[in-house]
């Protein structure tokens, strides 16, 4: 069952530019989102047999042989799985009414998918080199949706991302390189093992150091961010909340946190370096994020920055810190998919990203301000919506492990947040109507619908704080802080 | 050890035409050929995993990358070598292959052969059984990179009816 996160979407985006020919627009539509829906669906089942098993394995086999199709399943893995369906469904739906003005939505649809199955195959699989392979499957297709719009500004984009990936790439290649020559093993399991046994600390921490050049490239972390601010705001609206909402935390924070929580094991030293670079991000990016007058711009600062918060607290270390990290993952990417798709309808509504062009737009579109609203103050962690439950537990998990110092720039950091979205809130939907707007309307259907579902979760998970918490953070949380023991104990 | 010879023949020639071809995208095929002549040699030397890397990697995912990179890039934008820099190549290959032939030889008598590690085994068990869920990725990787050059060239057919 969980082998359906990989082959559906990669089935149906082989079969959608052939569909394309016949249908343009209808059959790709209902697909692309059917078969989202069912795989959030899908991740929604799975949840009982993992809470009641804490994880279990899967192997195809192929007419009675075994084909050593493996994958494994807990809740660390699970919740990014439900995370993956849930935001790329809303951002399926909002495509139906914003991809009519790009046209070519099978072939955009087909790409999409084919990020799903990466995304969905690194969190499953159970090996260092698939990991890279699925990254770069997730990676190749995002260019070439960064790139979609074909203008020059998209293209010079997509180039410079590409080559600042394919670094971290190389990064990431050499690292499982010298484990796979340390310990003649590529499965998470041997290799955790294996480490166990072998006193190389020295070459572990060159690995530890080249995982975290590459995944912090990926992640867009401080100092290696310098491609997301030019690839996410020149994406169209949806690839901009895929890749800030998701690729970056998948192909970075996930990937990055379970081979160090559940391969390599997380030490004092290594958590002090991560926690660090955490912080600084949060800072840097939150100034740089003032300056900005490009709403995605501005936004894919805040993105580094909120991701400096997911890292500072997954790096703590107590089962606090790591849950109030993931609840902060879930959130940052439902409420970032939120605020990229919203500017997207903005950008549909008006023609511009640039705040000092807008203005007084709250009158005139009143559900596009509500949700940005809604979706800023949740990643501000205003209460009582779901930002500010994960804020205040990470705020807390630092407390109690007497990091008062990292604490305080948690909350001070917070407040430049807000600082900065209410900017947007000001100067996009607030004060005197400008002049070229007195005749704009709503954006069309799916796109509000899309953005309203977003902005209820913000809320909904924000008011049920208790229950959402207990079934998909607590269980994705004991699952990596377990650390090693948690691969030791798949049965493989 | 004719089949050796001519592998390493072909990895060699299709090594050059990588370099000395102008059209990005055939000296990008080259390496391609050239990486998968590398891959059966390393199976050949019995290291599958190598083997099976080789080919996943440089065969499979840096030419879709490749490829992904020429469609990024405008035609308008070719630079011109100076002449200094075309000769440079072939001089430093007769180099090397002098070096190769004088220290070559004696140099690999004195490195210790590794142990074989505990994956191995035949191609097809490495690739069907133990890698199976690499060739889904590839299959991946290569669905990404055709869609991509579809996506990316589409404009390109547009602007030329046009």
């Amino acid at each position: 069952m969980a082998f359906s996160f990989i082959f559906i979407p990669l089935l149906l985006a082989a079969c959608l530019p052939l569909i394309g020919k016949f249908s343009k627009k209808l059959i790709p539509d209902v697909l692309t989102n059917a078969a989202l829906a069912f795989l959030l669906f899908n991740s929604i089942l799975l949840i009982k047999p993992v809470l009641s098993r804490g994880s279990f394995f899967e192997n195809i086999n192929w007419f009675g042989e075994n084909i050593n199709l493996q994958i494994a399943l807990d809740g660390f893995n699970l919740f990014m799985l439900f995370t993956i369906s849930l935001v790329s469904l809303c951002i399926t739906l909002f495509s139906i009414d914003y991809l009519k003005h790009y046209g070519h939505q099978a072939n955009f649809y087909a790409l999409l998918l084919v990020m799903v199955a990466g995304m969905n195959g690194l969190v499953l699989v159970i090996d260092l080199f698939s990991v890279y392979l699925f990254l770069e499957v997730a990676a190749v297709a995002s260019y070439a949706l960064v790139a979609f719009g074909l203008g020059s500004e998209e293209l010079e984009a997509s180039f410079k991302y590409l080559m600042l990936s394919v670094v971290a790439s190389a990064f990431i290649l050499l690292s499982i390189t010298v484990i796979f020559g340390l310990t003649g093993s590529l499965s998470f399991q041997a290799v955790a093992r294996g480490l166990q046994d072998l006193n190389a600390g020295l070459a572990v921490g060159v690995c530890l150091a080249f995982f975290i050049m590459g995944f912090g490239l990926k992640a867009a972390l401080v100092p290696f961010h310098a491609w997301l601010p030019d690839a996410h705001p020149s994406a169209p609206a949806p690839i901009s909340a895929m890749l800030s909402g998701l690729l970056i935390k998948v192909s970075g924070v996930y990937a990055l946190f379970r081979i160090v929580y559940s391969v390599i094991g997380m030490t004092p030293a290594l958590s002090r370096v991560l926690m660090a670079m955490g912080a600084i991000s949060i800072v840097v990016a939150a100034l740089l994020a003032l300056g900005q007058n490009d709403i995605k711009r501005m936004l894919a600062y805040s993105s580094i920055s909120q991701v400096g918060y997911i890292i500072l607290g997954l790096a703590i270390g107590t089962p606090l810190g790591i849950a109030g990290g993931l609840f902060h993952l879930f959130n940052h990417a439902v409420a970032k998919g939120l605020l990229f798709l919203n500017s997207g309808s903005i950008q549909h509504i008006t023609g511009t990203r640039n705040l000092n062009e807008l203005g007084g737009l709250g009158k005139k579109v009143p559900i596009t301000a509500g949700t940005n609203l809604i979706g800023a103050l949740s990643i501000a962690g205003v209460p009582p919506l779901a930002g500010f439950w994960s804020k205040l537990i990470i705020i807390i998990a630092l407390v109690q492990a007497k990091h008062f110092g990292y604490a305080l720039v948690a909350v001070l950091a917070s407040i430049l947040t807000l600082w900065y979205y209410l900017l947007i809130q000001r100067k996009a939907f607030f004060g005197p109507l400008n002049e070229r707007w007195q005749k704009i309307k709503e954006a069309p259907f799916w796109m509000t619908t899309a953005n309203i579902i977003l902005a209820l979760l913000c809320l909904l998970v924000g008011i049920f704080f208790t229950p959402v918490f207990n079934t998909w953070i607590t269980p994705a949380a004991d699952a990596l802080a377990r650390g090693v023991q948690q691969v030791l104990m798949w049965g493989i | 050890m004719i089949i050796q010879i001519l592998l390493l023949s072909g990895l060699v020639i299709f090594s050059i035409l990588a370099i000395l071809l102008k059209d990005l995208l055939k000296a990008a095929l080259s390496l391609a050929v050239a990486s998968l002549f590398l891959g059966i040699i390393f199976f050949r030397l019995d290291a599958p995993y190598a083997g099976v890397f080789e080919i996943s990697v440089v065969a499979g995912l840096i030419t879709v990358l490749f490829a992904l990179t020429v469609a990024l890039t405008r035609k308008d934008s070719e630079v011109k070598e100076a002449r200094l820099t075309r000769l440079a190549f072939p001089l430093f290959f007769v180099i090397f292959l002098i070096i190769d032939g004088l220290v070559m030889k004696s140099l690999l008598q004195q490195v210790p052969a590794l142990p074989a590690g505990p994956e191995t085994g035949s191609f097809g068990e490495v690739l069907w059984k133990s890698r199976t869920f690499d060739l889904v990725a590839q299959l991946g990787v290569i669905l990404a990179g055709v869609l991509a050059v579809l996506a990316l060239f589409r404009k390109k057919e547009e602007d030329k009816d046009e």
